[in-house]
């Protein structure tokens, strides 16, 4: 009798979980629950009305969700997906909406979904850790898969010791550069190893007339302030884990950029785009419409971008230059998957991203590029360099050694619950400084920090 | 064509043909100015849908090269498109429907039957059109929803899209029935007519204008509504048109320019052909005029 | 024939012949099905925003919310961002609402008195063209028209017309003081034939017969327009106009997607703050968030009986 009452729960269980997933409808739901009440026959009679099969599966497929944009960017997820039959692919309601579904679910126990893919570690995933919704993957990756993850990446995505984000699309922030412009120019076709070489080569550029516009990049503070400041030190963030506006490499950086300004798009500072401001903002504009000769960003938006020149093979990228004695590093960070803490096939998850992360195919179509996108995004893990480098595939390119060497210096950005809004708080306040509204970048930096503090106070 | 203006001017018949014309002649260019000014961007788009990618990146209205596969590299990119379609009509015709039905019974009642708390009812209905609904709704509708086993329900959608201008569609036929004199609607009921039929024969056709724009307002926000439909659907076959469109929207990676503008024409087209066809019933009304006598 | 007349008569005539009771029972079943839906999508999400404005109600804590009574209010109230940037929402509606309103106006007027058949259809169905398009899709329109470097309008004023080059060429989108009138112009493009619909509907109820014994009388047309045509349009013009004003004021996506959260910038209005707030912050303040959500309200509520009041029916 007892061991019943166990199974009616659990049924109860599942139809009511189908029932929120829209599954089944409420009239559905009464009458199998009815059914699962009463117990008629036990099991026979419930399964004879579909609940069966969905008890025995743990109540649902394993149900990843996935930000849309990745699905565009890697066409081989499909494939991926082919593996796990009954799989339950979704591609996530987070645009302009955020992680609020995520949450609002999480309260109340609940999740649609098993895993996330899209998480990047400074951006959401503090955030997601505060709220309760995700959990450490430490329990189910392999520890041959935990070993083999780049160290630095590891740490970017680990809080307390515990892996929240298991990382699958690494971009790490570099430069490149438009070989019709640099050559009309009579600039040698290398990577200029220092910001003085990057600002000489962008005033020839755009003297001679090669291209309107010496050099771009793009204005978020993640992607412009950040880097810079990594290229001289990345010992710029403060114990608590927020990035110090007022160190000294993060004031050369700004000053930096305002040198870089004199050769760029006027538009450079207008990041008003689609997307919270994220994707086509006018240094993609300026290097698509090759206006431009040098460009620093995170590499896949070079390779995205040339694909709308008249000839995509005239792009080459280098690593971030260096200030003269500065350390030469830059900033990087993945994309990865998020655990649901009340999602379900939590095994099957790890083994789903496990084979998502390690897929060969994925790897290969964002290097190489197919048909429909050109990413450049790169994997986490040593066995897969380290495979390449014992036999080189006859698609591989030059610039995944070039990425692979910088991830090595590379740092990630601390996360921290304004890892992401301390640089969308500041950006008005540096500005300051490179429209001419202040004339001390000291003071700039120093009104940016005392902004991102007071926002943090409140409340 | 013009009789009125014919009318007018037929005193003075030893003006030129231009002179005669002049007023009709100034309107209709007038006209064409507006409606160039709509029609620009939208050709712009049409053009920019053909263009093949690096034209798409110069100023250029006309490409160097045409490329006419974005419109085959939409429906193979996007293999849902067809029931997302399919999707966005039922939702937006349900909706406009519904809340059409709604509005009129309510607006009627409020002018024509006057209900004791009306003036609250109305308040009610004006202040909440200011209440920034948006801050907390969207988690409030969740748990409605929720609470109502429509998660991931399309047609779920039409409970809350029914209310996204509910109040200003019982505004609008508030006012309408206003125009509508008192008397008619009396002597309607004084001669036995229900309250139903009176509105039904004598309330809805006086307020036909009402109801063509209590359609277009209610189509309008439901083909386009976007942050709901994200957020209360998990399945991209069970999505509405405009949230499978804003992964195009940012531009990232395969959806390069001309194609988002063969996306565009794709959800704009069918739009139009339903307007051209009802249109006939939708601007009688309009053309001839309510009180026409 | 005179019925036109009729309508101007104020309606005092109307009293009630059945019992009151009676009349206002089937008025309230008339009512029901609107309430309901307004009641649980509409009244319920107020009330609780209302109650979370008077907590400390953190949306990813994990800790529950403690009322707080006019804390948020009195942080909020002291808030230079908060006013500043309603400051900015008011000086967008003053950009946009006069022209949303008139050019419509215009355009119906003329359309109207379109006697050909087929123009009159054509002419109509093209002022709803833009009104097909998703919100979304008209923003990613108008985010290439603007666009600085290959944009139309910058490549008409530099390649075409040589005015500019692309080194001064004007900064319409991105938080610019161009940003603010440029949205303005592609929201009265957006509503120029939506909003023209509404005119024409008005319009088309007014009797020919009284302009046109009007016009007999010897009135010209200014006067016609001013004296007939306006106050028969008054119910639809205070329609669009406490529509769109409190619209204009709350916009927020458009500010979202062409100005981002830079604070700095004319499009970080108080609902972008409100927004910001609430999802995007630290954890969510969404308390807080609310009480600048109803300062907004309490604002926007004040101007609007303002409005109402100058739209009162007369006569």
């Amino acid at each position: 009798m007892v061991e019943r009452n166990e199974i009616e729960l659990k049924l109860q269980e599942a139809n009511r979980r189908q029932l929120l997933q829209g599954k089944i409808d409420r009239r559905e739901f009464l009458s199998r629950s009815m059914v699962a009440g009463l117990g008629l026959a036990g099991v026979g009679v419930a399964s004879k009305y579909g609940v069966g099969p969905a008890y025995a599966a743990e109540g649902r497929p394993l149900t990843p969700t996935f930000y849309d944009w990745i699905e565009g960017l890697h066409p081989g997820i499909p494939g991926v997906n082919e593996r796990f039959p009954g799989i339950n692919y979704q591609i996530a309601p987070v645009q302009g909406f955020g992680i609020e579904r995520f949450v609002a679910e999480s309260k109340k126990s609940d999740s649609t979904w098993d895993v996330y893919v899209g998480q990047t570690p400074f951006v959401e995933m503090t955030s997601l850790i505060e709220a309760d919704v995700i959990e450490p993957w430490d329990n189910y990756i392999p520890a041959d898969v935990i070993d083999d993850i780049i160290p630095s990446i590891r740490e970017e995505c680990s809080v307390n010791g515990k892996l929240y984000n298991w990382p699958f699309l690494l971009d790490v922030v570099g430069m490149g550069w438009h070989s019709g412009v640099t050559n009309k120019a009579g600039l040698v076709d290398s990577a200029p190893a220092t910001w003085d070489e990057f600002l000489d080569g962008a005033n020839t550029i755009k003297e001679s007339g090669a291209a309107p516009f010496g050099a771009t990049f793009d204005a978020h503070g993640w992607r412009s302030v950040a880097p810079l400041a990594h290229s001289r030190s990345s010992d710029v963030y403060t114990p608590e884990g927020l990035f110090d506006f007022t160190s000294d490499a993060a004031v050369e950086a700004l000053v930096l950029m305002k040198k870089i300004m004199q050769t760029s798009n006027p538009d450079i500072l207008l990041s008003g785009a689609s997307d919270g401001g994220v994707n086509g903002t006018p240094d993609e504009v300026a290097f698509s419409t090759q206006r431009v000769g040098y460009y620093v960003k995170y590499f896949n938006a070079p390779l995205r971008m040339a694909q709308y020149w008249d000839d995509p093979k005239q792009l080459h990228m280098g690593p971030l230059p260096k200030f003269s004695g500065g350390e030469g590093s830059t900033v990087f960070w993945t994309t990865g998957c998020a655990l649901f803490k009340h999602g379900q096939n939590k095994e099957k998850a790890a083994e789903y991203i496990k084979s998502l992360t390690y897929d060969r195919q994925i790897w290969k179509d964002s290097i190489a590029g197919t048909e429909t996108a050109h990413v450049g995004q790169l994997p986490p893990y040593s066995s897969i360099y380290k495979e390449w480098g014992e036999t080189k595939p006859d698609w591989m390119l030059p610039f995944v050694g070039l990425v692979r060497g910088q991830l090595d210096r590379a740092k990630a950005i601390d996360n921290h619950l304004f890892g992401l809004s301390q640089f969308q708080i500041g950006q008005p306040f540096w500005e300051a400084f490179l429209k001419g509204e202040e004339s001390d970048p000291r003071v700039a930096m120093q009104n940016v920090t005392d902004a991102v503090r007071a926002e943090m106070n409140r409340g | 064509m013009l009789e009125q203006d014919r009318k007018y001017e037929a005193n003075t018949p030893q003006q030129t043909w231009f002179a005669k014309h002049r007023f009709s002649i100034i309107r209709h260019a007038v006209i064409n100015l507006f409606m160039l000014i709509i029609l620009l961007p939208l050709s712009w788009v049409l053009i920019l849908s053909i263009k093949s990618l690096p034209d798409s990146m110069r100023g250029q209205f006309w490409p160097r090269k045409f490329d006419f596969t974005h419109y085959s590299y939409v429906f193979e990119n996007i293999k849902t498109l067809g029931g997302n379609m399919t999707n966005s009509i039922l939702v937006t015709g349900a909706t406009v429907l519904l809340t059409t039905f709604f509005a009129v019974l309510a607006g009627y009642a409020l002018v024509h039957l006057k209900p004791w708390g009306k003036t609250f009812v109305f308040t009610i209905l004006l202040l909440s059109l200011y209440f920034p609904t948006r801050v907390v709704a969207i988690i409030s509708i969740y748990e409605l929803q929720d609470f109502l086993g429509l998660i991931n329900v399309t047609s779920g959608l039409i409970l809350p899209y029914i209310t996204l201008n509910l109040a200003i569609s019982v505004l609008i036929m508030r006012s309408v029935f206003q125009l509508v004199p008192h008397e008619v609607i009396e002597s309607a009921r004084l001669d036995g007519a229900s309250v139903w039929g009176t509105l039904w024969f004598i309330g809805l056709p006086l307020a036909r204008n009402g109801l063509v724009v209590v359609f277009i307002v209610n189509f309008v926000t439901a083909w386009g509504e976007f942050l709901l439909a994200s957020t209360l659907i998990n399945d991209q076959e069970a999505r509405t048109m405009p949230v499978v469109l804003a992964a195009a929207q940012g531009g990232m990676g395969q959806w390069a320019w001309p194609r988002i503008a063969a996306v565009y024409i794709i959800v704009v087209t069918p739009g139009l052909i339903a307007f051209s066809f009802a249109q006939k019933l939708f601007f009688k009304g309009l053309a001839e005029g309510v009180v026409k006598g | 024939m005179d019925r036109g007349a009729e309508i101007i008569i104020p309606r005092s005539v109307g009293t009630a012949r059945e019992p009151k009771i009676r009349q206002s029972i089937s008025a309230w079943i008339f009512l029901i099905p609107a309430l309901t839906f307004f009641v649980c999508y509409q009244v319920y999400p107020i009330f609780r925003i209302v109650w979370i404005s008077f907590t400390d109600f953190e949306f990813l804590s994990t800790e529950p919310a403690n009322w707080i009574g006019f804390g948020n209010y009195i942080e909020a109230y002291n808030d230079p961002l908060m006013w500043k940037s309603m400051g900015r929402a008011a000086l967008f509606t003053v950009m946009f609402l006069p022209g949303t309103i008139i050019f419509p106006l215009i355009l119906a007027i003329l359309v109207d008195r379109v006697r050909h058949p087929l123009l009159a259809t054509v002419y109509r169905l093209i002022l709803l063209v833009p009104a097909l398009i998703p919100s979304t899709l008209v923003f990613v329109l108008w985010k290439w028209m603007y666009n600085y470097q290959i944009g139309p309008i910058n490549y008409m004023l530099v390649e075409v017309f040589n005015i500019f080059t692309y080194y001064n060429a004007p900064q319409w989108l991105g938080g610019t003081n161009l940003t603010l009138p440029s949205i303005a112009i592609m929201e009265i493009w957006w509503g120029l034939g939506y909003h023209a619909i509404f005119f024409l509907a008005g319009l088309a109820s007014i009797p020919r017969d009284m302009l046109e014994a009007a016009r007999l009388d010897g009135a010209n047309e200014w006067r016609v327009f001013w004296h007939i045509t306006l106050p028969r349009l008054a119910p639809i013009m205070m329609i669009l106009v406490v529509l769109r004003f409190g619209t204009s004021m709350a916009v927020i996506d458009e500010y979202l997607i062409f100005g981002g959260f830079n604070r700095g910038a004319p499009t970080y209005t108080w609902t972008v703050y409100m927004y910001d707030q609430a999802f995007n912050i630290g954890l969510w303040r969404q308390g807080f968030a609310a009480a600048v959500g109803m300062i907004g309200a309490a604002v926007m509520v004040f101007f609007v009986a303002g409005l109402v009041y100058i739209f009162r029916p007369r006569g």
